[in-house]
């Protein structure tokens, strides 16, 4: 009864058009009047434990910012340049600079979409002026870029750590290897289809090119370093490393690349100075203009940007909790793991439910609200079941990618679509193909844990412990 | 009749010292009020996280609660002696000065606030943990120490020149094992079950602290209970407070032999040479304290470790 | 005029909740590392900036339509049958509002009658945690602001943000800038 209510509310108040973070605060606070004795104040105090006692979820602005820096900064155009150089000359090879530059992009930012929108943009009109098939490019870029949330760092991740309390770092790393594994997979899928149409190459730009390349995005690829580097290496939490990333990121685009902020026109070395005279120069160009970021019009909006979308994201996993807060209150969780248990069924079943369950509720809803509502009420009966909370955790990540590409409510066809000018369902037969590939993985994910497994474990052993 | 419901909530796992002694008060109390009162137990903060149970408590959602001492700093300065250094040199006398007048009046120092303490509750002697060996207090100095909310543990490795670093004990894991942070103090039952012990090379065994909780309720609840009721509660809590600490005095010994056997952290004695050099470096926390606390309170905490001192068994709180 | 002043006081108090809490964490991160020192109030600081980003910007997000619904249903209907859903969806959100207009009401009465401070910040918690009931207040005067544009005709729901329009918004920029660089083949 309590559970049918609960729901129906949420779902009534959904097809509404409420807003998700209202509507799940709405279900629950009705479902609390009614069927339990806590006072509307306690309510409230819950709401204000969920947005002020979560350390951890502090990485989720943290992170947005820094995508939000790195996005508008000009440092995918470098990334998709040294990609291109790598392995261009591959037959199929700009596609494959494609995936390889999603990659990249995506150990930088926490997102699926602003990964499709950032490289996309750039190299879909390069694959097809190269005489690729326009459908192929679009294609390979909406799947590619679903690997955002999969390859650390990764907003669904810090999401489903805060609704299980799993640790965000042995999600990050537990990400790692699919996130390769998936790109790697694309990549020899694309060389395939390339040998049988005959798709063209880049010519070899040469090692000189390559390093001025690799030089040119350093600057980017220098934050998967620090992101990963102080959180393994014994500097900072997540949390930390998120904070650290976004003062970072905005280093990098405001001062390093300067494609934004007080320096845009103002370049690192003009045309005939002296090496002194540039020093001097930038000596003090480079405090004062960090203190003049503070009224550039382009950095204010980065940042009320990302404002925007962690107020929206944190607001949404605080209403969440209160939702997740009656759900165990109720021991709702506790009464499906029973009938589960009960039932007899085998983990391997589990995992087909779960997967169905997160795939149609991937048709029509945003991966981190799905999360917040699904994570509370799978988590405890996997545990039960002896699934470890990592691959459960993984296994849900790689069905919100699928889900960002499944139509109606699919971010990264909406994107996609956005990008080529072409209809919704033009980029959904675009995408299909390559999104078998996709549901392929999932099955590997789902039933070779040791993939998602692996590194951290190893990692552990690596260390001298368990 | 409906029963009246008392909703406990704790943080911890079911299977903690705490999590047994709750569940062992849920079925007393159903034994010994026939089922007039019902005990609610939610573990793992289901209901509420301990900075905000209290809170709950006072608008009347929660009913009672588990906290740690330190966790009372909001409510009171003199809870603040149970964190005093090296106060108590093992848990007799733990149990001596709090079954004393003093220790029992110390329960109702949250009254003012409304609350009511009911009874303490251990996890332990706190344990010295570190990537590095600490025999002296001049080993520990320039390193970063975890600690929970406390002035009290502040000033403790502060009085050593280490580090204190407040962190929430969901990030203490990643950051011992990263070596973001080089050392922590807990019970050896606390590291054991978070598994400290696999990322902390060396751990202490200094019996520099306590780490106890104390049962508490609101007084609202509290005196609304009819007189027999709450007579029948606070037997029922008497029973499953010895429960669960004789649990606490076991579970230290076992988990102390778990890490001893695991082999991954080493377990180092202080001669008593060595642990006088830290109780001299640590005591002067002591003397900043003693306005707040209370040095005549200082001084009857200190008294119960000598046994000559003993008061007689204490009377049953209320 | 005034609108505009409020507009720029609210952008201005989030911007600044955020970089305030993202530099004091990469403060405490470089005095921990380089110094071996730590900030004592730091994480209470940095947990109650993020309520007060959350709660405070809650109701800036619904004006500027940043939070995300589904509105696939909704647009099934004619342009009036989509004002009356959105009128009872926020009906039901003031609803909503109301109610914890209520409760934290109540329970910011209680922390005041009680008097206890924040662990480790000398602020009166009532204080520190009013934001709540600030936040619930702007939240329900937005949405009597929007229920009155859906009444008149001059909205017909939420007007939730895109995300996948919002990314779409950056590849626009990203396609102005790269155009003239895109010619020399692929993306060099
Ligand atoms: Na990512
Ligand atoms: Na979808």
């Amino acid at each position: 009864m309590t559970t049918a209510v609960l729901f129906l509310l949420l779902f009534g108040c959904m097809l509404l058009g409420m807003p998700i973070a209202i509507a799940l605060g709405f279900s629950s606070i009705v479902t609390i009047l009614l069927f339990s004795s806590d006072s509307l104040a306690s309510v409230a105090l819950k709401l204000f434990e969920a947005v002020s006692a979560h350390y951890t979820l502090l990485a989720i602005p943290f992170f947005i910012l820094s995508s939000q820096f790195l996005s508008t900064g000009g440092v995918a155009k470098r990334l998709i340049r040294f990609a291109v150089d790598v392995v261009g000359h591959i037959k199929g090879g700009l596609a494959m600079a494609s995936v390889l530059a999603c990659m990249l992009f995506a150990a930088v930012s926490g997102s699926s979409p602003a990964t499709v929108a950032a490289i996309g943009t750039i190299v879909i009109a390069g694959m097809v002026r190269s005489g690729y098939p326009k459908a192929f490019a679009a294609g390979v870029i909406a799947n590619a870029g679903t690997l955002g949330i999969l390859i650390p760092p990764s907003i669904v991740m810090l999401v489903y750590a805060a609704a299980t309390e799993v640790s965000a770092a042995r999600m990050f790393m537990a990400g790692f290897i699919p996130g390769i594994m998936m790109g790697g997979l694309l990549m020899l899928a694309i060389y395939v289809v390339a040998r049988i149409k005959q798709l063209p190459s880049q010519p070899w730009p040469g090692l000189r090119e390559v390093m001025s390349a690799g030089f040119s995005a350093s600057g980017g690829i220098l934050l998967i370093v620090i992101v990963l580097g102080s959180i393994y290496g014994g500097i900072a939490s997540p949390t930390e490393a998120a904070a650290v990333s976004a003062v970072y990121a905005f280093l990098v685009s405001v001062i390093g690349y300067r494609d934004m902020g007080p320096l845009k026109a103002t370049p690192w070395r003009k045309t005939g100075e002296g090496a002194a005279a540039m020093l001097v120069r930038n000596g003090w160009q480079v405090p004062l203009a960090i203190m003049r970021s503070v009224g550039d019009d382009e950095v204010r909006k980065t940042v009320l940007d990302g404002a925007k979308v962690s107020i929206m994201l944190l607001f949404i996993i605080a209403n969440a909790m209160l939702f997740a807060h009656v759900l165990t209150t109720e021991r709702i969780p506790h009464q499906i793991a029973e009938t589960i248990v009960a039932y007899g069924m085998e983990p391997w079943m589990f995992l087909i439910v779960v997967n169905l369950l997160l795939l149609a509720a991937g048709n029509f809803m945003e991966p981190s609200a799905i999360l917040l509502i699904m994570a509370p009420i799978l988590f405890p009966i996997a545990t039960q079941l002896g699934i470890d909370p990592i691959h459960l955790g993984i296994i849900m990540v790689v069905n919100m990618e699928i889900g960002m590409l499944t139509p109606p409510v699919g971010l990264n066809l909406f994107v996609t679509s956005g990008i080529t000018g072409e209809s919704m369902g033009w980029v959904i037969r675009a995408v299909l193909p390559w999104m078998l590939l996709l549901l392929v993985f999932l099955l590997l994910i789902t039933y070779v844990p040791q993939i998602s497994l692996f590194l951290p474990e190893y990692l552990d052993k690596l260390q001298g412990y368990r | 009749d409906d029963p009246v419901v008392i909703k406990f909530s704790h943080v911890v796992a079911e299977n903690t010292p705490k999590g047994q002694m709750a569940n062992r008060f849920k079925e007393l109390v159903a034994e010994k009020t026939g089922g007039a009162v019902v005990v609610e137990v939610y573990p793992n903060s289901q209901l509420f996280g301990d900075d905000k149970v209290l809170e709950a408590m006072l608008l009347g959602d929660v009913q009672m609660a588990a906290p740690a001492l330190s966790k009372f700093s909001r409510y009171t300065d003199v809870l603040a002696l149970y964190d005093l250094p090296f106060l108590f040199q093992d848990l007799d006398a733990v149990d001596r000065f709090q079954q004393s007048e003093q220790g029992q009046a110390m329960l109702d120092s949250i009254s003012r606030k409304g609350l009511i303490g009911l009874g303490y509750l251990h996890n332990g002697m706190k344990q010295l943990s570190s990537s590095k060996p600490l025999r002296t207090p001049e080993d520990a100095a320039g390193l970063k120490f975890r600690i929970m909310s406390s002035e009290v543990l502040e000033a403790q490795f502060k009085a050593v020149d280490a580090a204190p670093l407040k962190k929430p004990f969901s990030e203490v894991f990643t950051l011992l094992q990263t070596r973001a942070i080089d050392g922590q103090e807990n019970t050896w039952s606390n590291i054991y079950s978070k598994k400290f012990f696999e990322v902390q090379p060396y751990i202490t065994e200094s019996n520099h602290g306590l780490l106890d909780y104390m049962v508490v309720t609101s007084k609202e609840f509290w005196m609304g209970l009819p007189d027999e009721q709450r007579a029948q509660v606070n037997a029922a809590l008497r029973e499953a407070l010895d429960f669960g600490n004789q649990i606490a005095r076991d579970k230290a010994i076992e988990d102390k032999g778990l890490i001893a056997e695991s082999g991954r952290s080493e377990i180092l004695e202080l001669t008593p040479e060595q642990r006088a050099q830290w109780v001299e470096a640590m005591k002067p926390v002591w003397k900043k304290f003693e306005k707040e606390i209370g040095a005549d309170l200082i001084d009857a905490a200190y008294a119960a470790n000598t046994t000559d001192n003993q008061v007689a068994s204490a009377t049953d709180g209320q | 005029m005034f609108f505009r002043i409020v507009n720029r006081v609210e952008e201005a108090i989030i911007s600044l909740l955020l970089v305030a809490m993202t530099l004091l964490v990469f403060w405490e991160v470089i005095l921990r590392f380089g110094f071996s020192t730590g900030v004592s109030w730091g994480q209470e600081a940095t947990l109650h900036l993020s309520a007060w980003f959350v709660l405070f910007g809650a109701s800036y997000g619904l004006k500027v339509g940043a939070h995300i619904g589904v509105d696939a249903f909704l647009r099934l209907f004619a342009p009036l049958g989509q004002r009356l859903l959105t009128g009872v969806a926020l009906i039901l959100s003031l609803a909503y509002c109301g109610l914890f207009i209520y409760g934290s009401w109540v329970y910011l009465a209680k922390m005041h009658m009680i008097g206890i401070e924040l662990e480790d910040i000398p602020v009166p918690a009532w204080l520190a945690h009013g934001i709540l009931l600030v936040g619930f207040v702007f939240l329900g005067i937005r949405l009597l602001e929007l229920f009155w544009r859906v009444i008149v005709g001059r909205a017909t729901g939420f007007a939730m943000v895109d995300e996948a329009k919002e990314s779409m918004q950056l590849a626009d920029e990203l396609r102005a800038e790269s155009a003239p660089a895109a010619t020399d083949g692929g993306a060099r």
